[in-house]
């Protein structure tokens, strides 16, 4: 599935400073919800999701260094489709940002490597920010459009997310269901090729026998 | 009296603006596994409950005594190992963060091939009591709300990891099937070969090529 050529992970010591301006950053804008991974100094690194059709994807990808914070690397990003189509691809950026919405369900991948830096880099951090159907609805501009605010916007969120649980249970139900007419045809299809291959082998031996009579008869053998 | 009122409300809502988007964080996908990989996912408040699971998806193996799973190990910030499961083919876990910052969740194959690993991890935040004393803009309802939001988000983590089993079984029951097809076939194909490969040998022997034709 994943083409990495992955090398051997070292554990990423963050100094304290780099710690307390994260924690400042963090206060002073609305966080976003992210993964970090590491990317490696050659190959690429790819993550993966399942994912059903007609569902939004909306990711954010940000390149974190600590040990030059005015020229980070660059990375390049490429998403891909389950049959193969680009969806998108960026070379060489420190930031970048993808929307789509699924047309087919199946295995969605996104690959990051490093781009072209001018100087030597060991691995990269990039963070991940990647929300899929209710996470990735704007509920600030829901909030600004129907004019609701508070207690109201909350409950309206967990209502989306009771119906995206929903959705989720049915298609569990539906995939059970798939798989267990695959197993049921399976079963069946065990006893009868056991029988088969019992059938078989009485077959063959029978053929063998009536030949080898056949064959000392004409051999004057019996 | 009113300006004052609006200034409230203008605050109740920004705050609650800061709390929807800082309350509940998840991430949910899959990596593939060669050796050691790590993901990192920041915890802000101390005391958080961690939660997720993880489930080895892609398993090609020929006997399941071949690979017996993956390792999983998460550290704190400070550097002491939180949660660690050997040998698994996925589980769930759960853990209340003991500092806050930025946790690794490690998964380790053990084996040299690799595994397709699909995770989900989800900090959960419940403004406690404590909160609510030091800022009198915080309604004790949203404590209610935010504890009725952690109670959807296992239901969701659960869902994911049924999900991702599911996927797993289906693997295994697309392998079964192909497995009892070729190898009954392979064995019937055999079986005629070996028939024939035992009258043609009988032959040889009673052939008149054999120098005592006799047996």
């Amino acid at each position: 599935m994943g083409e990495s050529l992955i090398s051997l992970d070292r554990a990423t010591v963050l100094p304290p400073i780099l710690l307390l301006c994260l924690a400042c950053y963090i206060c002073v804008v609305p966080v976003t919800e992210a993964i970090w991974l590491q990317i490696p100094s050659s190959g690429t690194k790819c993550v993966s999701e399942e994912i059903n059709s007609n569902v939004v994807v909306l990711a954010d990808y940000y390149v974190i260094d600590e040990a030059h914070p005015e020229h980070p690397p660059t990375v390049s990003a490429k998403v891909t489709s389950p049959y193969g189509n680009n969806l998108h691809h960026n070379e060489n950026v420190t930031h970048g940002q993808f929307a789509f919405t699924t047309t087919e369900a199946g295995n969605y991948m996104a690959c990051f490597w490093l781009g072209s830096n001018p100087q030597k880099v060991a691995d990269a951090t990039l963070g991940l920010d990647w929300r899929i159907g209710f996470s990735a609805k704007d509920w600030e501009s829901v909030a600004k459009k129907d004019k609701i605010e508070g207690v109201e916007l909350h409950l309206k969120r967990l209502e989306a997310q009771v119906q995206s649980i929903h959705e989720n249970l049915l298609f569990l139900k539906h995939r059970e269901a798939e798989m267990r007419e695959v197993s049921e045809v399976t079963n069946s299809r065990v006893a009868w090729l056991s029988i088969l291959s019992l059938g078989v082998c009485i077959a063959v031996s029978s053929l063998q026998l009536w030949y080898l009579t056949r064959y000392f008869q004409k051999k004057k053998l019996i | 009296m009113e300006k004052r009122q609006r200034h409230r409300y203008v605050a109740t809502y920004m705050i609650l603006a800061l709390l929807m988007s800082l309350i509940g964080r998840l991430s949910s996908l899959s990596v593939t596994v060669n050796d050691v990989e790590c993901v990192y996912e920041y915890v802000i408040y101390e005391g958080d409950t961690v939660a997720g699971n993880f489930v080895v998806v892609d398993h090609d193996i020929f006997w399941s005594t071949d690979h017996p799973g993956i390792d999983f190990t998460v550290t704190s910030p400070a550097g002491n190992v939180v949660h660690t499961v050997k040998g698994t083919s996925g589980d769930k876990f759960e853990f209340k963060a003991p500092r806050s910052g930025m946790y690794k969740f490690c998964f380790n194959n053990p084996y040299s091939t690799p595994e397709t690993v699909s995770f989900y991890i989800h900090v959960g935040h419940i403004p406690n009591e404590h909160n609510l004393a030091k800022d009198e803009h915080l309604d004790p309802i949203n404590v209610k709300i935010a504890e009725l939001r952690e109670a959807l988000e296992s239901v969701v983590s659960e869902q994911k990891y049924l999900r991702a089993r599911d996927t797993r079984h289906r693997h295994t029951n697309e392998s079964t099937r192909k497995r009892l097809l070729g190898y009954t076939i392979g064995e019937y194909v055999l079986l005629a070969m070996a028939s024939a490969l035992q009258v043609l040998y009988i032959r040889k022997l009673f052939s008149k090529s054999v120098a005592y034709n006799r047996v």
